[in-house]
């Protein structure tokens, strides 16, 4: 059973007075263990239809089930509850909650959870420790570069042991080297750990990690490749 | 629930100079706030001790109606009996017994209407502050059964001194009209109008026998341990005296002045402290919508990490509060020990003291802070961050994540 399953996803704003579609009738199937990445050009809907698979968009119109629950049908505190538990996100930048330490930021999920303090923690560290963080776990998000803030993104997005991860454009605020060595960060725990992951981006280096590329073309998808 | 004073507590220091000068702001109005009411509560334990030591007391038995008809057919036929029937009753510091009259004073020049009291010499003193105003001459003395002490206002008018002889006529209660010669032992100056004008003071035991009253008095004025004490205390007395024809007034009653001067104090102060809160709300809300615009993408973030909309309105009213109730207690604090330091030495206002004395007020105020206005300011700094803390909170909540995270 696939672990997504959108179908005719559509969605148009007004700009003056013409009518823009963000999303033309997508349909898209994501099996579990995927490592799938939304390709294009700015403006060709990848980041709303990634919004909408973590149920921070609606669609105008079509149907849209991840880990087997109908996302348009829940509220709004529901489509909160469902991200915490079953989604975890990581997106270009500002990724961090400022005021909280690494090893904080990685917990602070676990904690609405409701996981124990020293649960949380081992596990915060761990997740840390798996992204090449040993011994930044009290450093705050000024303290560390911006591709050490995005692997801690990638810890905390883990640390809950989601079902789904989704990223939009992580790279875009990191130098060549840096950016790849995330991408390879991403594709190992995938290939490790089975995790699943739908990735927005332009960058040739996501691109080519792709597993499935879904290129997107005014709000369409125009091709999909099994890679 | 740490979580939410954890994040809000850091999130103030972000800003640092930001946050501190809007605790300054917050400090400062507290500071003055609670110094003002700590003023305002001594002025009126002062004004309220002052009018009731006085003259009128705590407490004062009469016939029933007297205080309305000031007949002295309204009597008190036999005092002893009732003094005994209260005896032992909790909360009764002194008590004396007085004939109160209204007459007329003249003197060889003038003449002039006169409040006649007669008061037992030694034990008035115990119990309001007469004696204490004579500031020329002496005294009443037990066995000296024609001295008079006149207020100063009433001897200036009547152009009489020390030694000098008066006249006093009163109606007795039988109707007819009676007149005896005093002489004058002592001048009071107490700065209160309807005193100094108006009042001729002479022995208990002369008044009862030039008026026709026998062992019979017009008032038992009371002195009660304090004003907490004085509610309970006449429900007492009204119980022991029930059937017997008599009314028990509180100091308020006999003369609302009092009253009214610390309720007008007491208004007044609500609106300073309605002021305050409003000045302090806006700097805090500014604040505070400040730091929520700059936090916009966080807040985006959180809710798409899945925090619910409650959570982040909780969070940010613990942001506010935090941020409030540092400031009022750093003002509070400040305030109230100011307000202890010039409890303990009095504020020197001798300069305005004629005015002062009008209002029973003393010259030296001592600040002090009691527990209603302590209560009062906190509660209202609460509820001020709570207030200022719903507006940011609420747009905080109805924050869509994808709206807020497109913010930079």
């Amino acid at each position: 059973m696939a672990l997504i399953r959108a179908d005719g996803l559509s969605k148009g704003y007004r700009s003056g007075d013409s009518l823009v579609r963000a999303l033309d009738g997508v349909s898209l199937d994501v099996p579990q263990g995927a490592f799938v990445v939304l390709a294009g050009r700015s403006g060709s809907g990848k980041t709303t239809l990634l919004n909408m698979l973590g149920g921070l968009d609606r669609p105008d119109s079509g149907s849209l089930v991840v880990a087997g629950h109908d996302v348009l049908r829940m509220s709004r505190d529901e489509r909160a509850a469902f991200r915490l538990h079953h989604l975890g996100f990581v997106f270009q930048a500002y990724n961090l909650i400022r005021v909280l330490t690494a090893r904080e930021n990685v917990a602070y999920v676990l904690q609405l959870r409701g996981m124990e303090k020293r649960q949380r923690l081992a596990l915060a560290d761990r997740w840390l420790a798996e992204v090449g963080l040993q011994g930044f776990e009290h450093r705050r998000p000024d303290q560390m570069s911006g591709g050490q803030q995005q692997r801690v993104a990638v810890a905390r997005a883990l640390a809950a042991s989601p079902d789904l991860v989704l990223a939009d454009e992580p790279t875009a605020n990191l130098d060549s080297h840096t950016g790849a060595n995330l991408i390879a960060l991403m594709r190992h725990l995938n290939e490790q750990q089975g995790i699943t992951f739908v990735t927005a981006s332009h960058d040739p280096s996501v691109i080519a990690a792709a597993r499935t590329l879904v290129t997107m073309q005014d709000g369409k998808i125009v091709d999909l490749r099994e890679g | 629930m740490l979580i939410y004073l954890q994040l809000g507590w850091r999130n103030l220091w972000l800003h640092p100079v930001r946050s501190a000068l809007t605790a300054a702001a917050l400090a400062v109005g507290m500071a003055a706030l609670t110094f003002l009411s700590a003023m305002n509560d001594g002025w009126m334990q002062q004004i309220k001790g002052n009018f009731a030591l006085t003259l009128t007391g705590h407490l004062q038995i009469h016939a029933a109606g007297f205080e309305q008809s000031r007949k002295l057919a309204q009597h008190i036929a036999e005092p002893d009996a009732i003094v005994q029937r209260i005896d032992g009753i909790a909360g009764i510091r002194q008590l004396v017994r007085r004939v109160r009259v209204s007459g007329l004073a003249s003197s060889a020049g003038s003449n002039g209407g006169a409040l006649i009291y007669g008061v037992e010499a030694a034990d008035e003193r115990e119990i309001s502050r007469l004696a204490g105003f004579v500031q020329q001459g002496r005294w009443l003395l037990p066995d000296d059964v024609r001295g008079v002490v006149l207020g100063a206002g009433l001897a200036d008018r009547l152009h009489v001194g020390l030694g000098d002889k008066v006249v006093l006529m009163a109606s007795v209660s039988n109707g007819d009209i009676a007149s005896e010669v005093f002489r004058v032992r002592g001048l009071l100056h107490s700065g209160v109008m309807d005193i100094d004008d108006l009042l001729a003071i002479i022995p208990l035991r002369m008044a009862q026998q030039w008026l026709g009253l026998g062992d019979a008095v017009t008032d038992i004025v009371i002195r009660a341990d304090d004003f907490d004490t004085v509610d309970p205390l006449q429900q007492r007395l009204a119980q022991a005296l029930q059937g017997q024809g008599l009314e028990i007034l509180r100091w308020n009653d006999i003369d609302p002045m009092a009253q009214q001067w610390a309720d007008f104090a007491d208004a007044y102060t609500w609106v300073v402290l309605l002021i305050v809160i409003l000045v302090v709300l806006a700097e805090v809300l500014n604040t505070m919508l400040m730091s929520l615009h700059e936090r916009i993408r966080e807040f985006g973030l959180m809710g798409a990490m899945g925090v619910r909309s409650s959570q982040l309105f909780v969070m940010v009213v613990w942001e506010t509060m935090l941020l409030v109730m540092l400031g009022s207690l750093i003002g509070f604090l400040l305030g109230g020990g100011l307000a202890w330091w010039y409890g303990s030495r009095g504020i020197d206002l001798s300069q305005f003291a004629v005015a002062f004395s009008f209002m029973y007020m003393d010259p030296v105020i001592h600040p002090a802070l009691q527990a209603a206005s302590c209560l009062r300011i906190l509660g209202a700094a609460l509820i001020g961050a709570l207030a200022a803390g719903l507006i940011p909170a609420w747009k905080a909540a109805r924050l869509e994540p994808v709206e807020a995270l497109r913010e930079l």
